[in-house]
């Protein structure tokens, strides 16, 4: 079994069904329904293989036909189909055979009443690659627009209405006229030939603007066309077309007219009364549109704010701080309803006058952009294993709570009370999460940027849940935990009350948790957390930490050293030496005395060392992403970045491998290779048997989640055999999702077939034991300061390390 | 309840957030408890200058509970009802003794007063008349202990430093049994609330006797030893416990076991002089009931209270006194200390002042009499139509909830329009400086803070080196600031050095940061004082 999830919401616009009561999304190969009364996913269609690029619905020809659900997909794949989406079935496949990046259907929007007893034709007209006669052509205008006879099930032949570099957005003016396209610093609008006959000419006027232009609107019922260029303008053009499409001898007319009339804007001898500017985005403008009435024009960009201008004296409002670049505005059918997309993957339902979000259609959050020096302080990725959901950081400093299993979001904690606004310059970063086992609790760090040296702050900030619903409430805030030095990691206890956050500065202190439990209306427990000790080990760097799975042990990589503790008492107990480069992340791989490190920079390596023997047990020399390790078993899992000589050649653009393993076996049990693991993260989820579906009768135990740097994520059972493939659709993943039966032989032999070429493996080497008890006054003193040990141990110890001793190796 | 509904089912698109100066970490003060919440909504009263050491205080238990208080050679009546109108002159006094009052105790009904003296009288009055009705003379030594008998109206018992104990017909002056036994100062006594026949007296000799006066040859039918002088000792409720205070320990036995120590309480830090019982009503799940508790005042000033169910103090309070006398009103509304420097802490609770208390100390048992329900508002009903924006929600109305305004001040309103060096000045102007710092620090986040200093005028200049002189060297925020202090001087030096009242400021902030320096100097003496000695320590 395999669930995917974690799709893109906002690759293309999305549609409202002709009862505004359903939302019908692009997610990558197939298109998800949603309820706009409650925001959660209804159906979907399934049947494209590659992204779905365009959906329109078809509109009612009668208010009685309102209630009829059916809608035309365009999709990558090549081929348009017909849906009827409330049941959900496909009707019909138009296969043309090459990629469709845009359709749209003007005809439909027109058909007069009266001619609907007759059958007409039905025309959409395609973006489409041309992908034959690029070894004549030059490789330059490739994409065209086509005519598609949607009725007879095949493109108009050798119909091209206009050829472009890239792929633009084809945009149909409301009454179902006109279409036209943005092209660099000019507009194409094409008029619809009234008569459905195929080869009818298409008549076309341009417009032309000096800055490139980035969106472009149709009125509703005037002859009025907008457009958005990239420095923010909006130009507002009247009267377009009234020369070329007027009359059949236009073209002569237009001739003689261009003398005599003044057109105040218009340049170029444009084919348009007047043209005018509005100006007031500061960035590109992403969004336009009309509204329905034709009264107002809704515009939008970078900067998150949705502008309605009253199209007649120019007057502004303003809906401020969304927090995300807008993508798409969608009028709904239903006056009230309209919806935007924006560009952190979430789709607001506006209530519309007023301007309120009704519901959100919450996909997960993209990734967030670090400045450069706060690279490689982790991904900021949280798994929760028992309730199957994920806690990411956004870039509106939340927590995104996401449900792996509903593939929803759940709830969103603001970490940092600031309003993110898209374009400003990155000062405030989240950079570690972690969640306790039973994710009642969180812990989060957080730097703020000192602006020229002055005024930066690292806040350690502790969460407790609510009762339901993740609803975390602050209970604990630390400013400068460890003075001005970065967090490097935070992690829990298994027991919850207890943390570990480490630090470049040289130290880690371990955080208690005092719980009072407040009598008032309700039970009401009230968490505070203190410092309950500090360690540090020859001032080295403190670079990731790791508890056991029974919390008796806390291990803390000093740069290259493993340092182990006892976390109550904050006792040294051993120290594990060394790795080549820094270690960045460790792990206790579950109830097994084993421990997994992974230390990047120029010398990479994967080591494995038993806690046992205090000794290496195995190493890899693989670049690591993520390591994850199941709770209750001994095997985990590595996402490993592949070099980028063999990833071109042996894995088809797919840069990443999971490689599964037992800890005492050097030999990975299964491998996958994924696409974009660079940002990636891996969780081991527990099976919670309601929520998942049996697979030959027995569910699996574990489930493994791996999650891609797009946040598009895939969980599976690890330990079947029959889904050994895992390759991560994507957007703009042209080839089909291949299936191949024995993928992690074939990676196997194609990386590890060297193996002795770079492992530094070393089985037999005779473990030296790192052990404090031979000289114990070289490590006794390198805990922290306020835990000596008392006299009387330390005399017995330091006396009898003078003495000779045998040493128990003799033995 | 009445059923709460947003006004709009829509959310606001974006949030507001203030400019909040970061959080200062808290006491760890332990929250208070509903039972120490009840103890200390005793609104408290001093009632002054009553010459000497109050060395008794007796609640009557006929409502509404006057209380007399002993002190030097007389004894005085006062009114709890006067107490919550902040009188304290008492309603009445008594000053018909020869001698240090010792004791007093009111009859079971209220309408008489016993009281002893040092010279060996005991004088039995009327509280109305205030007129000596009997003279009980018997006692050779100071009497220290007089009690009425719960349950009787004509005996009275007494005890004294001949330390005897007498049980008196009051009627006939007479005495009707001599109790011997007790090796020293008879100091204190109680009666038993379950039977008539049946008391307690506690001396100096460390021990306890229970005595009965149906026994015939005059012996205590039980004796505890307390270990330390007794100075007091009650009758727990039940009737089969006594309380015993003596040294500083209250110890609980357990009649009906044989005399059985049930706990000892040593929170005390000097001896406990006096006990009683106090009365808590508890309130789970919205029936009431009534605890128990024992009230311990000492020499140390502190007053505690005991769970005797539980064992454990649940709340202490501190007097500036050495504290005498301690005691509880029946009807739970009124407690009274008396210190050793003639100062009564009269506490009283609010509560409704007419309530017929039935007397919880009866036996018969408290029975709280339920009042009417007052019924809401009925639609049928014209008031109903005429209600005001006052009206309280009645059961199944349902309530449109606005949605609260933020209030902003004026440096966010300033910060939302991104006129930052305005925000930045209004701030100073403002006295706040945790609020200064948030604001700087909001400012550093939008990277606009060195632009701010660079865009101040002269005077605005001036109140930034003003506000830096002041708290540069603040340990809490000296780490933002004295960086901040570095890049003000250095960008804006011309400014400053054509300016006299820069340059002030400038003096002031080198005085403040130099008395810093010379600080972090001997601090560092110190560390290099403690630093070898630590490192030796732990050498060794």
């Amino acid at each position: 079994m395999m669930m995917r999830g974690g799709r893109s919401l906002v690759s293309s616009p999305p549609a409202f069904s002709n009862d505004a009561k359903k939302l019908l999304v692009c997610t990558s190969n197939t298109v998800s329904v949603f309820s706009t009364a409650t925001g959660l996913q209804i159906t979907s269609l399934e049947g494209h293989t590659a992204l779905v690029t365009s959906v329109v619905v078809v509109p009612p020809s009668s208010p009685a036909a309102k209630v009829l659900c059916y809608c035309w997909t365009a999709s990558l794949d090549g081929t348009i189909r017909y849906w009827d989406f409330s049941v959900p079935e496909l009707m019909k496949t138009i296969d043309i055979r090459v990629p469709i990046f845009n359709m749209v259907i003007p005809s439909f929007l027109d058909i007069p009443a009266e001619d609907k007893g007759k059958h007409r034709d039905l025309f959409a007209y395609v973006f489409t690659e041309d992908t034959k006669e690029t070894q004549e052509k030059t490789k330059a205008l490739r994409r065209q627009i086509r005519k598609c006879n949607l009725s007879k099930s095949r493109l108009v032949g050798r119909l091209i209405l206009g050829e472009t570099k890239k792929p633009e957005v084809l945009t149909v003016s409301p009454s179902g006229k006109f279409f036209g396209i943005r092209n660099k610093c000019k507009l194409r609008i094409w008029k619809v030939p009234d008569q459905g006959s195929e080869h009818a000419a298409v008549r076309k006027i341009t417009l032309h603007h000096t800055k490139k232009i980035t969106v472009i609107a149709f009125h509703p019922t005037q002859r009025v066309i907008a457009a958005g260029d990239v420095t923010g303008r909006i130009l507002t053009w009247r009267g377009f077309g009234n020369i070329a499409f007027a009359g059949n001898n236009g073209v002569e007319k237009q001739k003689l007219i261009n003398i005599q009339e003044d057109k105040p804007g218009v340049r170029d001898n444009d084919d348009a009364d007047s043209c005018t500017t509005w100006h007031w985005h500061s960035a590109e403008v992403n969004v336009l549109s009309f509204s329905s009435d034709g009264a107002y024009l809704y515009s939008g960009g970078k900067e998150g704010v949705l502008v309605v201008w009253q199209l007649d004296t120019g007057k502004k409002k303003f809906l401020p701080r969304i927090g995300s670049p807008l993508l798409y505005f969608i009028d709904s059918p239903d006056p009230t309803l309209s919806a935007i997309s924006c560009a952190d993957n979430q789709i607001h339902l506006l209530k519309m006058p007023s301007m309120g979000i009704l519901k959100t259609i919450s996909g997960i959050k993209t990734p967030c952009c670090c400045p450069e020096m706060c690279k490689g302080l982790g991904n900021g990725i949280a798994f929760d294993q028992t309730a199957g959901l994920v806690a990411l950081r956004t870039e509106n400093y939340c927590i995104q709570f996401y449900s792996l299993f509903d593939d929803r979001g759940i709830s969103e904690v603001q970490v940092c009370e600031r309003n993110h606004q898209p374009g400003d310059d990155v000062t405030v970063i989240v950079t570690a999460v972690a969640l306790s086992v039973d994710g009642s609790l969180m812990s989060t760090s957080e730097v703020k940027l000192a602006e020229e040296g002055i005024g930066g702050l690292v806040c350690l900030k502790f969460w407790q849940a609510g009762s339901q619903n993740k609803e975390f409430s602050l209970s604990t805030i630390v400013y400068e935990p460890h003075r001005d030095a970065g967090i490097s990691a935070v992690t829990f206890h298994p027991s919850g009350n207890m943390v570990v956050s480490s630090s470049f500065g040289g130290d880690f202190k371990i955080w208690r948790c005092n719980n009072d439990i407040i009598q008032s209306d309700q039970m009401h427990q009230n968490f505070s957390w203190t410092c309950h000790a500090v360690g540090s080990y020859k001032k080295r760097p403190m670079t990731a930490a790791a508890f056991s799975a029974d919390g008796s042990v806390l291990a803390v990589a000093a740069e290259t050293l493993i340092t182990l503790w006892n976390p109550y008492k904050n006792v040294l107990l051993a120290v594990l030496g060394d790795t080549l480069t820094p270690i960045v992340n460790l792990s206790f791989l579950g109830k097994s005395d084993n421990l997994a490190a992974a230390s990047c920079g120029s010398n990479p390596q994967l080591s494995v060392w038993s806690m046992s023997k205090l000794s290496l047990s195995w190493s890899y020399k693989l670049r690591i992403e993520a390591v994850a390790s199941a709770v209750d078993s001994s095997s985990f899992a590595a996402l490993a970045l592949l070099p980028e000589s063999s990833s071109e050649t042996t894995f088809k653009g797919r840069d990443g491998v999971i490689l599964l393993y037992n800890a005492t076996n050097p030999v990975p049990t299964a491998i996958w290779s994924v696409k974009k693991a660079m940002g990636g993260a891996l969780g081991f989820l527990q099976v919670n048997p309601s929520s998942v579906e049996e697979v030959d009768g027995k569910t699996p135990e574990v489930l493994l989640a791996y999650m891609n740097g797009d946040h598009e994520y895939v969980v599976f059972d690890p330990y079947c055999k029959d889904a050994h493939e895992v390759s991560i659709s994507q957007k703009e993943g042209l080839s089909a999702l291949e299936l191949k039966g024995q993928g992690g032989q074939y990676g196997y032999a194609s990386i590890y077939g060297e193996l002795p070429e770079f492992s530094e493996k070393r089985p037999e080497t005779p473990w030296v034991p790192s052990f404090p008890s031979e000289r114990p006054w070289e490590t006794i003193f390198s805990g922290s300061s306020h835990n000596l040990p008392p006299l009387t141990n330390l005399c017995s110890a330091f006396l009898e390390s003078l003495l000779e001793k045998r040493t128990a190796a003799v033995e | 309840m009445a059923e709460i509904r947003a006004e709009e089912q829509t959310l606001a698109i974006s949030k507001t957030f203030l400019i909040k100066p970061k959080l200062k970490p808290k006491a760890r003060t332990l929250p208070q408890t509903p039972e120490s919440k009840y103890w200390s909504s005793f609104k408290s009263t001093q009632i002054p200058n009553l010459v000497s050491s109050i060395s008794s205080l007796s609640f009557s238990p006929s409502p509404p509970h006057p209380f007399a208080a002993a002190y030097y050679a007389s004894v005085s009546l006062f009114s709890p009802l006067s107490l919550s109108d902040g009188n304290v002159s008492p309603s009445s006094t008594i000053s018909s003794f020869s001698d240090v009052v010792s004791s007093i105790s009111f009859r079971s009904d209220g309408l008489l007063l016993a009281a002893s003296d040092l010279s060996g009288l005991v004088q039995v009055f009327d509280v109305k008349t205030r007129t000596p009705l009997r003279r009980l003379r018997s006692h050779t030594r100071p009497v220290r202990f007089v009690k009425y008998p719960v349950l009787d109206k004509l005996h009275l018992l007494s005890g004294g430093d001949d330390a005897v104990v007498k049980f008196w017909d009051v009627a006939g002056e007479s005495v009707v049994l001599d109790l011997t036994g007790h090796k020293d100062y008879v100091r204190c006594g109680d009666c038993s609330p379950v039977s008539s026949d049946l008391f307690v007296t506690g001396s100096y000799d460390h021990t306890v006797k229970v005595w009965d006066v149906r026994v015939e040859d005059s012996r205590s039918v039980l004796e505890v030893n307390h270990g330390k002088p007794v100075e007091d000792v009650i009758y727990l409720p039940s009737g089969g416990l006594i309380a015993t205070a003596g040294g500083n320990s209250v110890k609980i036995w357990d009649l009906i076991g044989g005399g059985r120590m049930v706990h000892s309480m040593e929170s005390h830090n000097k001896t406990v002089t006096s006990i009683c019982v106090g009365r808590i009503r508890k309130e789970n799940c919205g029936d009431e009931s009534m605890e128990d508790r024992i009230l311990s005042v000492g020499l140390d000033g502190y007053m505690k209270v005991f769970d005797y169910g539980n064992m454990r103090v649940t709340h202490s309070m501190r007097f500036p006194a050495p504290l005498m006398s301690v005691d509880f009103s029946p009807d739970c509304r009124t407690r009274v200390i008396g210190t050793s420097n003639g100062i009564i802490f009269a506490g009283r609770r609010k509560g409704k002042e007419n309530v017929e208390s039935g007397g919880g100390w009866n036996v018969l048992g408290f029975e709280s009499i339920s009042e009417p329900e007052r019924r809401g508002l009925r639609p049928t009903h014209f008031r109903y139509f005429h209600r005001g924006q006052s009206e309280k929600p009645v059961e199944g109305d349902y309530l449109v909830m606005r949605n609260k305004k933020v209030k902003l001040a004026e440096h966010d309103k300033l910060l939302k329009k991104f006129r930052h060096k305005d925000a930045l000045v209004s701030v100073l102007n403002k006295k706040s400086r945790e609020n200064v710092v948030a604001v700087m620090e909001e400012l550093v986040t939008r990277k606009k803070l060195l632009k701010c200093v660079s865009n101040l005028d002269a005077d605005e200049l001036g109140l930034l080196l003003m506000f830096l002189s002041k708290n540069a060297t603040m340990p809490r925020y000296s780490s933002l600031l004295m960086g901040l202090t570095g890049k003000v001087i250095e960008m804006r030096a011309e400014d400053i050095r054509s300016s006299d009242p820069l340059k002030g400021h400038i003096r002031n902030l080198k005085r403040s940061i130099e008395e810093e320096l010379r600080i972090q100097h001997s601090l560092q003496e110190i560390q290099g004082i403690i630093s070898p000695l630590l490192r030796i320590a732990g050498r060794r």
